[in-house]
């Protein structure tokens, strides 16, 4: 929304006050400005001067070679192709290096052959008005070498106020409203609007009926006879207009612009002589039937649209646009002027509807003031008798249904305002702080009874509170000293799921080289296809951002596949984490279920001959075994029994709270299978996923208890042993076996070499075991050593394979 | 015998005296002293002396023996104290050469703010709370003192899970959240009053992607509820807050704002960081929009059955994306949730 300050300048004194300065105010008082424009600084660069000489070019009919005088030492070389250049007119020149609206810089350039050095600009060209049939003539008393914007005299300052700091104030969408607020903040007189006071005598014969009543309570028609067409409007008027970005086109239209800028109110203008009838009726559109709005598309219509009609036809939507078809036009004489009141919220649908926002549709969607209905007519007719001594009021507008502004009177507490505001506040600073605003106040006992003027009273203000901003923001939120709250100290609660995800963040970090992620909740159809996910399992969303974006992620594992993916080019390995939620559909339409997730996403090149020990489904492994232990939890692993398709069949291991068919999940870890691997364009990589349950592992995490075992201080012994096994055997059978062997003994256990082939028999491998034997009460022998040995070999023998020493 | 001695004590100093490398000493060491050195040799053949010159031979032998050893000791150390010298003073040490490279591990600089905010409010007293991101329409929107027609319900800001018509706009609709605003309900019907919460998250809108603007991002909603609550209040814990984000005083100034769950609502601006008269980041105006903030509109903890005649409290919403792109310097917002190694490997904390 831009506001003009010679506009607001018309209704309160701000003539000693700096644009930066009336910026300020209305930024801490009313609304956000976003920028201050200096009007024709666009144009700055653009200098009057004259043609002195004019010739055809050699080479192209319809240019011309000229010479421009324009303050400089030397005349200027240009090539011009406008039909109305000659010599000794009076041009707007822009020179090279000039700059013109749009970012448009003028340089050295060569038409045909012929050095053009700068630009000769039409009206269109410096934004002035739509006019480009050829250059600008200025008149013969324009002084050669001075700015354009001085010759104009374009001065004027214009403020671009942020819309969205303005959608609760239908007061707002006008000059009029900011010159109310500038006099409140200021505290100075407002001048009132001149408008007609009095409609002449004499009646029409226009028949308005409204067959919608909460679409339209009130509408207005104004009928003018003009003796000629439309006009160029009064240059003020263009002026101001054009400070504001609108372009001038006939004082018809450019009138209905005017007071929409002035008071906010929307009204239309229809050539009279282009309708059907005289009879007009607000009624919804019916099915099937379109309207070619003003600017050309024609538009399907929708039965919950209202519109405006005549005997035969709709001819405007409401409160969003008018028709092409009785638009006004070069031989208007007679027109119909329109103003009235739409419902907010169904205009604002209509618009959505039809994709058309308007700068009517805008205004009337924010529920404005009633009164302005008839206003905007009366300062219409005060403007244009104004400018054309032609024009004649039949009487009075017709009209139909009642403008009423709701009533509100509210009661307000002085001393709650002080309260909540934290500030020191008398009953006369409130009661005055309202006045200047125009709400009316009366002492009634303890609190002041006030009454909203109906230009806020149709939405924004509706109760105590809302009076308790306007005192705040009227005294100034600057007078607002910082002050700590006075409370009892009570250390609050600490989240015990936050703060162990927290640690583990620091362990996944710290420890496990990983990089904590974030990943997009939305998920591509494709690529969970590729993953071989059933969509079916997913919340969808209703109206997503793209189909690509379609559906809910259940857990980060998709999308952190994706940024893994999107990493290999520059990063060939490395590992992400994520903690998220993620949502399941629930049944019955009832809200989707969330879990809490842990996904780990590691991935690196496959390794030739790599150990098994040392692949990165081993390292993962290890890390999924030290976040649970800093959970506190030693976890059981078993072959997850979950078919995923996205998983390897074999490389893949659950973590359960402890052994046995109901202990906990709590997650598990995977290989990418290979053959998704190379669909999803992994190929020549190994990567591997962990997905751990956070909620799972918090449950059980509740139980754990910490604990210590004092470290002995006998010796204990280092044993290796070797054992060939048959392949098909897991290290987790094996595992079992030997630490049965150790007993009590068994300090610790740890595989330290594993490998097949050599001296080993087919289908046999070997596992190199380091064990502690370790007693609490007696240092131990080499009868120890020789006994577990033995049962170590008893134990290989049992499983089919040997001691190897 | 002691001419023999005499010329083996000679040769064994001159030999010493002239070596200049460990290798050498070694020589002289097994060539004379060792097993089956000359030295060695000579006392093996003592017994072929008569008995009585024995021990003064012996004791000379001895004596030629821990000379040259302890002459062989001398160059050692002479010597390594040449070499240590020299390598000082060469060109063998290169101090400026690269190590190798240490893994690394990082912290998300979202996940790292939210947390330093967090630890800043628990020591105000405010308790950490959580509400899901797939959120019902009542907490999002109908709670927080939406009316049913506003614009924001509707599909060009709001992603919607419930199709249209199904009990959406009238508060039966679920959606993903707009706001963490909705936390404020949770906790308020959760906890009642008084009550002082922040509550950190995702949230998302219908938004095209460009660099300053994301369909999802992050921000952190604060609240307070008790007796006698005020602006005042609100102002000094977002001053104290920005001085914690920002480790020293920060200038801050209130504006009107809209929002309809607050009531009245303010925007905070900060003194720009990067500027004193004016730069691109805070658009020429040396101040920046940091969060939304306002009193609880009655309405609101109307909802949460908390009398408003009793209790009062101020709600705020720290944009937490845009507080780590102003922290950092980021200039496009989808860097965030890019998850690309080459942006996460600059947070390292």
């Amino acid at each position: 929304m831009k506001i003009s300050l010679n506009w607001v300048g018309d209704f309160v004194d701000i003539s000693d006050l700096s644009a930066e300065r009336i910026a300020e105010l209305l930024s801490l008082h009313t609304a956000e400005v976003e920028g201050i424009e200096t009007v024709g600084d666009a144009i700055a660069d653009v200098v009057v001067a004259q043609v002195v000489s004019c010739d055809p070019h050699p080479d192209a009919d319809k240019l011309s070679v000229t010479s421009v005088e324009y303050g400089a030492a030397e005349p200027a070389q240009v090539v011009c192709g406008a039909s109305n250049v000659r010599k000794g007119l009076k041009i707007a020149f822009a020179p090279v290096k000039a700059c013109l609206p749009g970012d448009f810089k003028i340089k050295k350039a060569k038409l045909r052959g012929v050095t053009s050095c700068g630009m000769i600009c039409s009206e269109r060209e410096l934004e002035l008005s739509e006019e480009h049939a050829g250059i600008l003539e200025l008149p013969d008393d324009a002084v050669v070498g001075t700015r354009l914007v001085d010759h104009l005299g374009l001065s004027d300052s214009v403020l671009d106020l942020d819309n969205k700091s303005l959608t609760h104030r239908p007061d707002l969408w006008g000059h009029y409203g900011f010159a109310r607020e500038l006099a409140a903040i200021l505290n100075r007189e407002l001048i009132p609007l001149p408008v007609l006071e009095a409609w002449p005598e004499g009646s029409t014969d226009l028949a308005i009926e409204l067959a919608d009543t909460q679409g339209c309570p009130a509408y207005f028609g104004l009928a003018v006879d003009l003796q000629d067409g439309p006009k160029a409007a009064p240059a003020l008027i263009q002026e101001r207009l054009l400070a504001i970005g609108q372009r001038p086109v006939n004082d018809l239209v450019d009138l209905t612009n005017y007071v929409l800028q002035e008071i906010g109110q929307p009204t239309h203008a229809f050539d009279l002589d282009k309708l059907s009838s005289s009879d007009i009726v607000v009624r919804l559109a019916k099915q099937g039937e379109s309207l070619t709005t003003l600017d050309d598309e024609n538009r399907e219509l929708d039965a919950r649209d209202l519109v405006i009609a005549d005997k035969s036809a709709a001819i405007a939507l409401a409160g969003v646009m008018g028709g092409a078809a009785t638009e006004v036009g070069d031989s208007t004489t007679r027109i119909l002027l329109e103003s009235a009141v739409f419902h907010p919220v169904r205009t604002r649908r209509t618009s959505q509807r039809t994709a058309l926002r308007s700068e009517a549709s805008m205004r009337f969607e924010k529920s404005l003031d009633p009164n302005l209905a008839e206003q905007a007519l009366r300062r219409f007719a005060y403007l244009l008798l104004n400018a054309r001594p032609d024009a004649r009021l039949h009487g009075a507008p017709a009209s139909a249904g009642l403008a009423v502004a709701p009533e509100t009177i509210l009661a307000l507490c002085p001393e709650r305002t002080a309260r909540l505001l934290g500030m020191d506040l008398s009953v006369s600073d409130v009661a005055q702080s309202l006045e200047r605003l125009g709400f009316q106040v009366e002492p009634q006992g303890r609190l002041l009874s006030v009454q909203v003027p109906t230009w806020r009273s149709t939405k924004d203000v509706t109760t105590e509170v809302d009076l308790i901003e306007e005192v705040g923001r009227l005294q100034g939120y600057d007078q607002i000293q910082a002050t700590p709250i006075q409370a009892p100290i009570v250390a609050p609660p600490r989240d015990p799921r936050r703060q162990l995800e927290h640690r583990l963040t620091q362990r996944l970090a710290g420890v496990h080289h990983c990089f904590e992620s974030q990943s997009y909740s939305f998920l591509d159809d494709v690529w969970l296809e590729r993953l071989s996910l059933p969509l079916s399992d997913f919340v969808v969303l209703d109206n997503p951002i793209s189909d690509s974006m379609r559906l809910v992620r259940r857990d980060p594992v998709p999308s952190l596949l994706e940024q893994a993916h999107a990493n290999l080019r520059e990063r060939p390995s490395g590992q992400l984490f994520e903690f998220a939620k993620g949502y399941e559909p629930a049944v019955d339409g009832a809200a989707p279920i969330e879990r809490r997730w842990l996904c780990v996403v590691a991935w690196a090149p496959v390794q030739k001959n790599e150990s098994p020990l040392q692949s990165l489904f081993a390292h993962s492994r290890s890390m999924v075994e030290d976040v649970m232990a800093t959970a506190g939890l030693s976890p059981h692993f078993e072959p997850a029994d979950s078919v995923l398709a996205w998983a390897h069949p074999r490389l893949h291991m659950a973590a359960r709270a402890h052994r046995g068919p109901e202990a906990a999940r709590l997650g598990s870890f995977a290989a990418l299978h290979p053959h998704l691997a190379d669909d999803l364009g992994f190929d020549g990589y190994q990567v591997v996923v962990s997905l751990l349950d956070m909620s799972a592992i918090y449950e059980a995490s509740k139980s754990a208890k910490p604990s210590f075992r004092s470290p002995s201080r006998l010796p204990g012994i280092k044993v290796d042993v070797a054992l060939a096994l048959p392949a098909s055997l897991s290290y987790a059978e094996v595992e079992i076996e030997v630490r049965r062997a150790g007993g009590k003994l068994l300090d610790s256990l740890e595989l330290f070499d594993l490998f097949e082939g050599g001296t080993l028999e087919p289908g046999q491998r070997s596992l190199a075991f380091r064990a502690v034997l370790r007693a609490p009460d007696r240092t131990l022998v080499e009868k120890d050593e020789q006994k577990f040995i033995k049962k170590v070999t008893q134990a290989a023998e049992r499983l089919g394979g040997s001691l190897r020493g | 015998m002691l001419e023999r001695l005499e010329e083996l004590r000679h040769e064994g100093l001159t030999a010493v005296e002239a070596s200049n490398s460990e290798d050498e000493l070694r020589e002289i060491e097994v060539r004379l002293l060792g097993r089956k050195g000359a030295l060695t040799d000579l006392l093996k053949s003592l017994g072929t002396l008569p008995k009585e010159d024995r021990p003064a031979a012996g004791q000379a032998a001895n004596r030629v023996k821990q000379e040259i050893a302890a002459q062989i000791e001398v160059a050692r150390g002479k010597l390594h104290a040449f070499n240590l010298a020299t390598d000082l003073a060469g060109d063998g040490l290169d101090a400026t050469l690269p190590g190798p490279k240490p893994p690394a591990g990082g912290l998300h600089p979202l996940g790292q703010i939210a947390r330093e905010l967090e630890d800043v409010f628990q020591s105000m007293g405010f308790r950490i709370a959580d509400g899901p991101e797939v959120e019902l329409e009542d907490n999002n929107f109908d709670a927080l003192n939406i009316p049913a027609d506003h614009p924001a319900r509707e599909s060009h800001d709001t992603i919607w899970v419930t199709p249209e018509g199904d009990g959406r706009g009238k508060g039966k609709g679920v959606c993903m959240r707009t706001h963490t605003s909705c936390v404020q309900i949770r906790a308020l019907r959760e906890h009642g009053a008084p009550l002082r919460v922040v509550a950190p998250g995702r949230v998302f809108r219908q938004e095209t992607p460009d660099p300053t603007h994301d369909h999802t991002f992050h921000q952190m909603e604060g609240l307070v509820v008790d007796k006698g609550v005020g602006v005042h209040h609100l102002l000094h814990a977002m001053n104290t807050l920005l001085e914690g984000v920002f480790g020293r005083k920060v200038e801050t100034r209130l504006r009107p704002g809209f929002f309809p769950f607050v009531e009245p609502g303010f925007e905070l601006d900060a003194r720009c960081p990067f500027c004193k008269t004016g730069c691109r980041v805070c658009k020429q105006s040396t101040w920046i929009e940091l969060m939304p903030g306002g009193m609880i509109h009655p309405n609101v903890l109307r909802a949460c059955d908390i009398d408003p005649d009793v209790y009062s409290g101020y709600a705020f919403g720290l944009g937490l994306s845009r507080m780590v792109m102003l922290r950092y310097g980021i200039d496009d917002i989808r860097w965030l949730l890019s998850g690309d190694l080459r942006f996460l490997e600059q947070f390292r904390a």
